[in-house]
This record gives structure tokens, sequence and C-alpha cells, in this order.
């Protein structure tokens, strides 16, 4: 186990050191730079920016400052506001992963509450429906639910507020508008992982031991099945914890999501590494997070690897 | 089995509620109305993250009100968007209306206790002006005497004799080393800055007058330094202690600024670089008095250059028209007759900033916990795309004025989810232009049998929307008259739904019908007429547009036949239109456009959309057809907010017109000091404009505003700045009914 840790931590820091060092130098190779705008900048303050942002020095020299603030975790300094990527990242990050995490949280569990239940009733009118279910989650755009879900929900029943995420009961709208697309690929995978699983000794022989179908289905097929879930949750929270941006726009969450897009629109180099670096560095927790958890849940793999 | 049916029943349910619930809110508010829980918090719903609360560094209408809430000015904007006096008890304008006299009270009072004075708004003005700041609002001060050389850092004053001109002498830099400026353009080589300072000795930043042990930081030797004020001198502020101090800027990080004895500075970088200089025109001498047409004269004048040294010259404030004789007296100066002056008095050009709190952090002051305020309200949190809370100042000079203790914005930049926010009761009044289109056929009522919702109103907005037309692209000036009586504009309050006032005249107004009598006389017109008028002085000045290309259809054609037959090869098969993203109404309007120039002329229409950076960048650089733009003023004086824009060499001239007539009769309008008979000049400009259609004027801009029954006194004005302090929540709204 501790071997698969540091490897895997090891490769970790060899992926963070490409991806800095990759979207280091395509950023520079985009046309336009931070400062190409239709204001004509007086000199003396074109100059200062230049200084201050090291622009005029050799690009080799750039880079080496670039991955060893990188490697300290510092940022750097948004050029285009008057804040640095560390606070940024620390104002707005927190609503991203709160909004995350439910959205994961109800997409775990209700895509498998979906897929096991449609496994466990395997081509009857149950499991079809269940699937038709999930393929609308998967396929209706957050753009569409979103609004629905705001009209019915919020101004024609008043539960819970149509924006701003004040309080507990402003995250559900967008967690389940948000989870519902994983919600639906977690219903197939949890499905094709349980009927899979139902088709194992194991399960035949808890069954042939007696137990009720409902506990065999839920306790022990379950536990193995939920394994390609797993898989697909683990990189996919990151890609939730980093932020949405349709999802934050239509119900106005200040999360983090809004500046991935506006980083690259603005040119602001900083803010886009940081949040690439922050979001892989995500990436590759959870993804050692899911390695550990296959241990846990498959003592097959255990010390196989 | 069982789970399988819940879930579903359970879906199948939602669909059907869902879809159940299609009808529209009833009843005669837009939305829950709640209860006031105090009456003293207002929540506003504001459009979008304001990009700063400098007075020097913003522009956009999200930030200003509350720019203006949190720091007062000689003038305020009042309840109808007029200037009301302030800081300043009265003014003194000069005859030729090139200079006014502020006279200040002494009760003004910044947050950290001290007054506020004349001289805070003098260090605001240099500081909107010099390079350093890039104040994006910089232009509201361009009449003002040295703001040409000022902002391009070309002004500069001799203290002492050198080159043959006296001490003091204000000069205007031409060359450097042997060549001209232009020379040394073409050569990409940039001005030495002759405000460059350094020190043997390590520097101590403080504010004036402190002792060495009080600087809150260090400049170390030998580092350049950029100076930019001299206590002492005209336009500054007294010695502290009978000695000169210099307050300069160091390049550190985000910049940091300080006061230090002057004769520490020891090092001038760029004292041995020759510079060519002139004399500047008497006309921008601040302080000097001469007729106008003896100042018109000297301007023409050929003024010899003479070649000074770096040591002998320094870019100092007193080239700039603005002076503080006295801590509450401000005088500023134009070069020409300025009608304006009074209407910017109120805007954030002249609003003072607190120098301690921007010396020690130029672009981080505005934050809570940092910022001086000296406004009727004081910022205490703000969350990036969140919410602004501001409280009542307990400094505020007029607390009486002031009825909120609270104010929370909501810095919601998405139409929908604002307009939402305010249905759910969640916000208690929402930004004239925050609604989205696709709500405003229900809001007024349209959906539902012409019953408007009684807490939606629209009111004007002293704004134009109209069509560019790139004359280099399409020089016939038939094909353009052509373009412009094609448009029914009483067609667009129907594509748009927001009681737009369709016009073809260009400077916007309130329609003529819903003046009151007193504007009507001074408008000269009568309320049955069409059209719309700009009421500068409410009952006393005002100015009537001249109608436009009025919608004609047989004249449109008709000049189509001219067009065609002038340009030959060259008439366009298509015309492109093009459009920013990002509010729904533009996309409707070029529909509509399409769909007019088809029908009534019948030329193809092509459609383009490009978001707004693009947008702004492409149309500035000539690379269109056709285009919209919109101009909301930020006050009503009409040469400098509308008729400006179209001269020659105006950087917002995107359709590249260039007229002589206009031209000549602006040159003659800016000399004018009676202001009926510079109206009526400048009516005659209009005219040749309006007729040569480089434009095409569709509609005035409404407002349209939701606010809760139960909201007092948030009073919408034409330039949409309401004073946000005044307003109040009355639990008892629904007795007074």
């Amino acid at each position: 186990m501790l071997r698969l840790v540091v490897t895997r931590l090891l490769g970790g820091v060899f992926v963070l050191f490409v991806v800095a060092t990759v979207s280091f130098f395509l950023l520079r190779a985009a046309p336009g730079g931070p400062f190409a705008s239709e204001r004509v900048v007086p000199e003396a303050v074109q100059r200062n920016i230049e200084e201050r942002y090291h622009l005029n020095d050799p690009l080799w020299q750039q880079y080496v400052t670039h991955l060893s603030r990188m490697a300290t975790l510092d940022f750097g300094h948004s050029m285009k506001r008057q804040r640095t990527v560390n606070e940024m990242i620390a104002d707005h990050a927190p609503h991203s992963l709160r909004l995350g995490l439910m959205a994961i949280v109800f997409a775990a569990l209700f895509g498998t509450v979906l897929g096991v239940t449609a496994a466990a009733k395997r081509n009857s009118a149950t499991d079809y429906t269940l699937m038709v279910v999930a393929l609308l989650g998967i396929s209706i755009p957050s753009f569409v639910l979103g609004p629905m879900f705001i009209r019915w929900f919020s101004l024609d029943l008043g539960w819970f507020p149509p924006a701003r995420a004040e309080g507990f009961e402003g995250y559900v709208l967008p967690a389940l508008v948000l989870g519902m697309i994983y919600a639906g690929t977690v219903a197939r995978l949890a499905r094709a992982g349980v009927l899979d699983t139902m088709s194992q000794d194991y399960v035949r022989t808890a069954r042939a031991k007696g137990l009720a179908e409902r506990v065999v289905v839920w306790k022990h097929a379950l536990r193995l099945g939920v394994i390609p879930v797993i898989t697909y949750l683990g990189p996919a929270t990151a890609a939730l914890i980093s932020g949405s941006f349709v999802i934050e726009k239509i119900f106005q969450i200040p999360g983090l999501g809004y500046y991935f897009v506006d980083s690259v629109v603005s040119r602001d180099y900083p803010v886009l590494t940081g949040l690439l670096v922050f979001y892989v560095a995500f990436l590759v927790v959870l993804n050692l997070v899911v390695d550990i958890l296959y241990g846990v849940i498959d003592p097959r793999t255990r010390d196989a690897r | 089995m069982r789970i399988g049916v819940t879930v579903l029943a359970t879906v199948v349910g939602l669909a059907a509620g869902g879809l159940a619930a299609c009808g529209l809110p009833d009843g005669e508010y837009f939305g829950v109305v709640p209860e006031v829980r105090d009456p003293r918090h207002l929540r506003w719903c504001n459009n979008g993250q304001p990009e700063g609360l400098d007075p020097a560094a913003v522009s956009s209408t999200t930030a200003t009100p509350l720019v203006h809430a949190m720091f007062d000015g000689l003038t305020r904007y009042g309840n109808d968007g007029y200037p009301e006096a302030s800081l300043a008890t009265s003014w003194d304008i000069s005859p030729d209306r090139r200079r006014v006299t502020f006279h200040m009270h002494d009760k003004g009072r910044w947050s950290n206790g001290r007054p506020v004075t004349a001289h805070d708004i003098a260090y605001h003005v240099v500081r909107m002006l010099h390079p350093l700041t890039a104040s994006p609002s910089a232009d509201h001060l361009d009449w003002m005497k040295g703001y040409d050389l000022y902002i391009e850092r070309r002004g500069a004053v001799l203290p002492g004799a050198a080159g043959g001109l006296p001490a003091g002498t204000i000069v205007e830099i031409t060359g450097w080393s042997g060549k001209s400026l232009a020379e040394h353009k073409q050569a990409k080589a940039s001005l030495p800055d002759p405000n460059q300072r350094r020190a043997k000795a390590p520097l101590a930043l403080r504010e004036l007058g402190a002792a060495p042990g009080a600087a809150y930081a260090t400049v170390p030797p030998e580092t350049n330094v950029t100076l930019i004020e001299i206590s002492g001198r005209p336009a500054s502020i007294d010695n502290p202690d009978g000695q000169p101090w210099a307050y300069v800027h160091w390049n550190r990080g985000d910049g940091i600024f300080g006061w230090v004895p002057l004769a520490e500075l020891d090092g001038l970088p760029n004292g041995e670089v020759r510079y060519r200089v002139k004399p500047v025109a008497r006309n921008q001498i601040p302080g000097l008095d001469l007729p106008l047409d003896e100042l018109a004269a000297d301007a023409k004048l050929e003024r010899a250059e003479v070649e000074v040294t770096g040591k002998d010259l320094v870019a100092l404030p007193e080239v700039l028209g603005v002076r503080a004789p006295d801590p509450y007296t401000l005088v500023v100066e134009a070069v020409g007759p300025a009608p304006q002056i009074i209407e910017t008095s109120a805007s954030r050009a002249l609003r003072p900033t607190p120098r301690e709190a921007v010396s020690r952090s130029p672009r981080r002051w505005a934050q809570p916990g940092t910022i001086v305020t000296s406004g009727p309200l004081h910022l205490v949190d703000m969350r990036e795309r969140d919410y602004l809370e501001l409280v009542r100042s307990p400094t505020y000079w007029q607390p009486e004025d002031v009825k909120l203790d609270r104010l929370t914005v909501y810095s919601m930049d998405d139409q929908a989810a604002s307009t939402n926010t305010y249905f759910t009761g969640r916000c208690d009044a929402i930004r004239g232009s925050n609604v989205p289109t696709s709500y405003l056929p229900v809001l007024s009522g349209d959906k539902r049998g012409g019953k408007p919702y009684a807490d939606y109103t629209v009111r004007p907005w002293l704004g134009v929307y109209f069509i560019l037309v790139n004359t280099k692209q399409y020089d016939n000036v038939h094909l353009r008259r052509a373009l412009a009586f094609s448009l029914d504009r009483d067609l667009i309050p129907r594509v748009l739904h927001g009681n737009e006032y369709g016009v073809a005249s260009y400077t916007p107004g309130t329609p003529i019908a819903e003046l009151d009598d007193a504007d009507l006389a001074a408008c000269g017109v009568t309320r049955d007429q069409r059209g719309v008028a700009l009421v500068i002085e409410p009952g006393a000045l005002c100015y009537v547009p001249p109608p436009g290309l009025e919608y004609d259809p047989e004249r449109a054609r008709q000049e189509l036949a001219l067009a065609r037959k002038e340009m030959g090869a060259r008439f366009p098969r298509t015309i492109v239109y093009k459009f920013n993203t990002g509010v729904e109404s533009h996309k409707l309007v070029a529909e509509y456009v399409q769909a007019q120039w088809k029908s009534v002329l019948g030329i193809d229409v092509t459609l383009e959309s490009q978001e707004w950076q693009v947008f702004l960048a492409d149309t500035r650089k000539q690379q269109f057809q056709t285009a919209r733009l919109g101009w909301i003023a930020s006050g009503s004086e009409p040469y400098s907010q509308f008729a400006r824009n179209w001269r020659c060499t105006s950087p917002n001239n995107r359709p590249k017109w260039c007229h002589p007539e206009y031209e000549a009769i602006l040159d003659e309008v800016v000399g004018m000091t009676d202001p009926r008979a510079r109206l009526r000049r400048l009516a005659d400009a209009e005219k040749v404009m309006i007729e040569e259609a480089p434009i095409i004027p569709l509609y005035n801009y409404t407002q349209k505003h939701l606010q809760k029954p139960y909201v007092r006194d948030l009073h919408i004005n034409f330039i949409d700045q309401p004073p946000l302090w005044r307003a109040w929540l009355d639990p008892d709204w629904k007795r007074e009914k």
C-alpha cells in the first residue's frame, strides 16, 4: 500500500510539472497578449506592466521563475484583477467545492440506487424505464434543466432560492442539476457493474446459502459492482470541484468555473496556469484515492499491485 | 418492483406538475412581497460585479452609483439626476464660462476623521490625469487647461529661468536630443522622463511633514522614483515646515507613493538630457485672463522652441487648470467656454479620494478594512461576484439626508438570475438594465390582457441606440439616407417590449409628451409634438434635437435609385450588420433591421455577431459595414456628450465620417458663451450630421425598474444614478393603500 501511494504521488508531481510547462508555452504561443486591448495604454503604464510581470525577460528566465513559483504554490498575481491567484482560489474554491461535493453525493446515491434497481429487475419494465430516466439525465443539458428546476421549485413552489446559493437550501437546486448528468452515467455504470458481478461465483454462493435476494444484491453484488462507478467518479469529482461554468452562471454562484473561462479569454496567464495546476493536483489526489479504494473494496487487488 | 414503481411514479408526477405550472404569476405585484423586517436595510440587485470602487478607476454603470454613495463631491446627483450642492455651498461662473470657483463648507469629513478639503480634490484631479493611474474616465476633464499635455507627459514647468524663459513658464516638450517627437516616434524611442529622481541615501516614504520613523516604506539607495508633486508650489499644498517636500512614486510591486523632503532627492537620471520646449498658448495658462478673441488669435501664434536640460524641467500639477487657493476654495479653468463644468463637478472625475489611503496601496486601497470614505455610506464587506455590504457612515456631514442604515448589494451579472431573485422576494429592488428582454412582455402585462404589474415602471434613460454606417465603404450619402428612411421606428417597442422610444433624431432626451409644463415652456414645444427634448436645466434650459430621417418608404426607394446610379458596380449586393452578443435585444433589433431593409429596399442583409470586446475592437478599426452601437450619457450637456463624437478626430467616430461644415459649426460652438445661442448653433450642426446619415438613430433607451411596493425614495432618474442612501422601506405600505 505504501509503495502504491508513494509511486502515485511521484507520478503526480511529474504530471504537474508537465502541465505547468505545457500551459506556459502554449499560452504564450497564442495570438494576442494579456494587454492587447483597444485601449492605448500610456507608455509609462506599459513599461510598469512589463516590468511587473517580467514580460520582457528572456523566455527561459520567465519559465524558470514560473516553475519555482509553482513549486512553492505561489501562483502569482492576476494581470487583470487586483488580486493574487491564491486569494482568488481561496475565495472561490469553497463555493465550487460545496457545490461539487453535494452534486457528487447526489449523483452517487441516486445513480447507484437507480442502476442497482434496474440491474436487479433486469429486462423488466422497471429496468427500461429507469434506464430511460438515466438517459434523460445524461442528455438534457444543464442550461435546459437548470431554468426548468428554477421555474418549478423556486419561482412556483418557493422551496429554494433561485440564485446566489445562500445557505444549504441554496445549493440544492444547482447540485441536483449538476449531479443529474453524472447520475445518469453512474446509473448505467452501476447497472452494468452489478449485472457483471451477479454472474460471479461468490454471488451464487451467497444465494445458495439462502440469503434474501435483497441482501444478495445490495450487500454482496453491489460491493464489487460499484467499482466502475468509483473509477468514473474519481476524475468526475475533480471536474466538479473545479467548478462548472454553466451552472455557476445560471445559479449565480461565485465559484472557480467562471475564472477558468475568463482567464482564457483575457489571456490572464497567472490565473490560468494557477487554476490548471490546482485542478490537476486535485485530479492526481483523487485518482490516488480511487486506487486506494480499489484495494479496500476488492480484496483480490489489494496486494497484487 | 416497489422501488421501481415509486421512482417511476415520482418522475411522472413531477413532469405532470411541471407542465401544469406553466401559467403566469397572478396578482398585482411581480412575485413575492415579503414582510419588511428592517425598514432601514435595503437589498439591491446590481447588474454585476463592480470593476473597482476607486473613483479614479471605474467607469461602468455597475460601479458608479456605489462610488457616488461612498465618496462625496462638490455636487452630487440629486433625485432627478441633476447636480445639487453637496460639499460646495455655492459657485461662481465667469462670464466667458472658462472658470468656475467653488466655495466649500468645512463640515465634510473622511471616515478617519480628517476634514475634506479643496486640496483633496486637486490631488484627485492630478491622480485622474496622471499616466500611472491610466484612469478610464480621464476624458471627463478634457476641457481643463493643460489636459492634453499632462496626460501625454508632454507638459512641464520651468521652476527656474532657463533657455531665455522666465521662471514658472509652462512649456510643451517637442523633442529631445536634437530630434523632434515625431522623429523619435518613428524610431520607436520613448520620451525620457524629466521627473525621474533618485537618492544616494534610502528614502523613507511617509506622510507630509512626518518624521522619518513614521515611514511606511523605504526606497533603497540609487533606485529611481517618479516625482509627482512638490509642496509649496501653485496647485499644491503648503510646505509643512517651511521646506518643500516631494510626493513620489516607487515602482515596486503594485507601486507605492509617499512624501519625502525635496532636498533628499539629489539624483536626476535624466538631468543632462537636452529637451526641446516651447511655451504653451495663453489659453492654457492657469490664472491668466484675456478676452476670448485675443486668446483665439494667440493660440494660432507660432512660438519659438528653445533647448533646456532635464534639470531645468519638471512636470508638475501646476500645468493643469486646477487651484486650491485655500483649503475650502477650488478654482477650475477651461481652455474654452465649458458649460459642462457644473455637471462634471458631480462626476467621479472630481470626487476627492484620500491621499493617505491611496498612497500606501494605489490599486487595493478601496477594499473593506483599508478604504477611507467621505460619503453617506461606508463599505464594510465585499465578496467578489457575490455581494457588497455598505453601512451608514458615522462621519458623514449630513446624517439627516441618510435614511438607510445598511445596504446590501448583490452582484448579479445574469439578468434572469437577478430578476428571479427579485421575484422570490430576496432582493427589494433591481437595477434598471438588469431585466431580461424575454420577461418584458410579461411585466408590461401584454401576456395577461394589458394588466402590468404594479411594481414595474419604465422610465426614460438618457441614451440613444443607433446603427453605424462605415462611410469609407458606403461613401454614397444617398445609400445611407435610403437605409435611414426605410426603418419604421414605431415598430421598435413591439420588437423589444420595453416601451423604447423610437426616434430618428440623434441627441436623446425625454419624450416631449412626458415633459412638465415648465420644461415644455423652456423647450419651446407643445405636448402633442413628436420626438424628444433634452432638459439641461429643469425649467430653464432645454435642447430640442432637429428631426431625423423619419420612416418614408417612397423616399427611401428614390434615394436608393440615386445611389444605384451613382455607385454603379460598387453598389453592395448584400450588407453585413454586426452586433455584440450578451444582450438579448441586440439580436431582436438586428432581425428587425434585416427585415425592414429587405422588404423596403430589397437588399439582403447578413447578420454577424461577436463577443463584446472583439466587437469593440473591430468596430474601432472600421472592420464593419453596418453595426449597432449605443451611447448612454453621463450628463446632459449636448456638445460634450453627443455632438463631439462625430468630429473628424474623435476616437469614438467609428464610421470615420468627416464633414467640413460640421467641423466649422462646432468650432464656432466651442467658442460661444451665450447658452441659448450655443444650443441653436448646435442644432444647426446636428442637422448637417443627421442629413448625411453616418449613423442611423433607432430609439432612446428606457430603464425597466422593479421595486417592491414597500420601497420608498429610491429615485429613478434619467442618467441612472439613484441616490441610494435616501431609500427606506415602509412596513406600513399596505395601510396606505
